[in-house]
């Protein structure tokens, strides 16, 4: 265990690391805090990058970018009232509210604080919870990962903030892409229509770029522009946010616990964590009425619950290849890449690598205080870089990136096309979310689905008889027909359905 | 964009008849109960029945209205004629074009048009799109092929790095 740790410790303290870790951080902030680009997005565009690192730099790219992003969503949030990433999009109005009543410093010093509290808090999770899993998922065959891949798309299903039929369509569409190409269990070229480029199947980097990055681009070119931010001095950001942490230990200690769990399931990441932290932080308040007026109790909640949710969605994500959100979808890509196969084993052969990631995870977090606090005086100077000088640099960065993936120009071809079924997808409804899991998880879920029924002789029977596999699809058949439920009983009682208005 | 669900419902409908008869066509492997024709039977099956249930509206009722927060400061709002819609399919188009022409023209020249024609769709004026279009892709072009060595097509004008 020492030794391991100090083996971590020898891995994260090459030059290598730090200056990736920084130089991440530094554009994790910045693509975070600018209303439009998301913190799936930062970590998309950073894959082709960590093609040329060490595995360790590579992971630290990814940790350092997605937790800052985060993060920094609060800041335009708090001062525009635009979130810059989903995930600040659950207490924008509060925020900014806060500001308007000239509270700005408090809003974004709660925004920097409680992150890094919960970012901390969702790395112990991971710290605690992964070793255990392992230990029971080395017991696990084919059923068992049927089950719970299986498991994990329906969760990605059930938590989208959509019509749950749209959702498994989604999935279903995911899946679809993941049968193309010639790895199956027959070996034969499958929907490929001819196409060599097609054989080695679609790769889930270049798809998630157009889906995250492409999409983006084309819908800003329909949506206005957001106004710059006001120039303005901040006070002490970090004042009175020791008395916060005090005055609400049990909110925080809640959102941490909420965005834990949330970024576990797969599918659901920070924004699902934040909405229904702010949600409950409102619901069980004291002073349920001060929500909204700038009351700073749910950002706090939420504020931790989010990135919470960021370090403990790796945890399906090392343990069985089963994203946890999407920005670990990418993780996993990357893993792969390295060498790093996802799987119970990882904790037992590479474990100084997994501690490596728990330190990095922690690091992050600490080096996000000062390093908010510069990128939020730096805010108003950052933020009136123009939409227009932004997004044709991602657009080059999608064309490059894609291309060094495999060296294949066929990559770009990927990418403007996912671009556009990103686009068509979210616009009508249909959570782009789940049709990324079921591209990541497709082969996955059939592999484990073909190689049981050869064993079982095609009868399903044994998909149930294993105590851990039962156990399983009960749960995941509950998680599909529990829609049908709501749906039937929602009819049953002919209630007029409101949109909710509890957020 | 905004197509009505008959229309997505029907399309996924026959997307998924179609890779449910495009499974079942693949050769089995002999020997086998399952190939590789049982999963995308299972998917294409299961795809054509969501796109069934959307067709008919089924789950609308879980669908959450848009949460949009209004600018403050009131922006116009953008003409709303047919044509502007089709302005979304800028960037695919460019990044098509980059895949067409990249080769012969060259990295730089490519580049420079996809920012030129971005920055400008989005309202840049000619005095931030030129600069940024001869800029932006010597920068690109210094951290990816410089640093990260990939080969990017040298084109009409290689770069003396």
């Amino acid at each position: 265990m020492l030794n391991t740790l100090t083996q971590a410790f020898s891995l994260i303290t090459t030059w290598e690391v730090i200056i990736a870790m920084l130089a991440a951080s530094v554009y994790g902030l910045v693509i975070g805090s600018l209303p439009g680009l998301s913190a799936t997005m930062a970590t998309a565009l950073l894959v082709p990058v960590t093609f040329y690192l060490s595995p360790i730099a590579a992971i630290a790219t990814i940790v350092a970018a997605s937790t800052m992003a985060i993060f920094a969503g609060d800041i335009p949030g708090a001062l525009l009232r635009i979130p810059g990433t989903p995930a600040s999009a659950a207490y924008a109005d509060e925020a900014y509210a806060m500001t308007r009543k000239g509270e700005a410093e408090l809003a974004l010093g709660a925004g920097v604080w409680f992150s890094a509290v919960g970012g901390i808090a969702g790395t112990l999770s991971l710290m605690i919870l992964a070793p255990p899993l392992a230990e029971i998922a080395l017991s696990f065959s084919t059923f068992e990962y049927f089950w719970l891949a299986f498991l994990g798309l329906m969760c990605a299903t059930l938590v989208a903030r959509s019509s749950p039929v749209k959702a498994i369509a989604s999935m279903f569409i995911g899946l679809l892409v993941a049968c193309i190409g010639i790895e199956n269990p027959g070996g034969v070229p499958r929907f490929t229509f001819g196409m060599t480029n097609l054989f080695g199947g679609i790769e889930p980097i270049p798809a998630l770029v157009g889906v995250f990055a492409v999409a983006q681009v084309m819908r800003a070119m329909l949506t206005p522009e957001p106004p710059p931010i006001p120039r303005r001095k901040f006070g002490s950001i970090l004042a009175g946010q020791w008395k916060l942490t005090k005055k609400y230990n049990w909110q925080m200690t809640r959102g941490n616990i909420i965005g834990i769990i949330i970024g576990v399931l797969p599918g659901a990441g920070a924004d699902m964590a934040a909405w229904v932290s702010y949600a409950m932080s409102k619901r069980f308040s004291k002073e349920p009425e001060k929500f909204g007026t700038g009351h700073v109790e749910g950002l706090v909640e939420a504020g931790a619950s989010n990135n919470a949710s960021i370090a403990s969605g790796w945890v399906p994500s090392l343990l069985f290849g089963i994203p946890g959100d999407t920005i670990a979808a990418i993780a996993i890509g990357v893993l792969y890449m390295k060498g790093l196969n996802p799987g119970p084993t990882l904790f037992t052969e590479k474990a100084s690598s997994m501690y490596a990631i728990y330190l990095m995870f922690i690091i992050a977090n600490i080096i996000m205080i000062p390093l908010g606090i510069v990128m939020i005086r730096l805010a108003s100077h950052v933020l009136r870089a123009p939409r227009s000088t932004v997004m044709p640099v991602i657009m080059l960065c999608c064309a490059v990136g894609s291309f060094a993936i495999g060296n294949n120009i066929f990559g770009v071809v990927i990418v403007a096309t996912f671009g556009v079924i990103g686009y068509v997808m979210e616009e009508n409804g249909y959570p782009v979310a789940a049709m990324v899991l079921g591209i990541v998880m497709g082969t996955m879920i059939e592999q484990s689905f073909v190689t049981s029924l050869i064993k079982s002789d095609g009868s399903v029977l044994p998909f149930f008889e294993r105590p851990i596999a039962a156990i399983l699809a009960a749960m995941a058949i509950g998680a599909l027909i529990w829609p049908v439920l709501v749906w039937v009983w929602r009819k049953f009682r002919r209630e007029p359905i409101v949109a909710t208005s509890a957020r | 964009m905004r197509l009505p669900d008959r229309v997505t419902g029907l399309f996924l409908v026959g997307l998924g008849a179609a890779a449910a008869y495009g499974g079942w066509q693949l050769p089995p492997v002999p020997g086998q109960p399952v190939g590789p024709n049982v999963f995308p039977l299972v998917i294409g099956t299961g795809l054509a029945l969501c796109g069934l249930a959307i067709t008919f509206g089924i789950g609308r009722s879980f669908e959450e209205e848009e949460h949009l927060i209004p600018v403050e400061g009131g922006q116009p709002p953008p003409p709303t004629n047919k044509l502007y819609g089709l302005r979304a399919l800028l960037p695919p188009a460019l990044l098509l074009l980059y895949v067409a022409i990249a080769e012969r023209l060259g990295f730089i020249l490519t580049a420079a048009m996809i920012v030129y024609v971005t920055s400008t769709a989005l309202g840049a004026r000619w005095k931030i799109a030129l600069p940024l279009a001869l800029l932006a892709p010597i920068g690109i072009h210094l951290i990816f092929s410089k640093l990260l060595r990939v080969p990017l097509p040298p084109g009409v004008l290689p770069m003396p790095w």
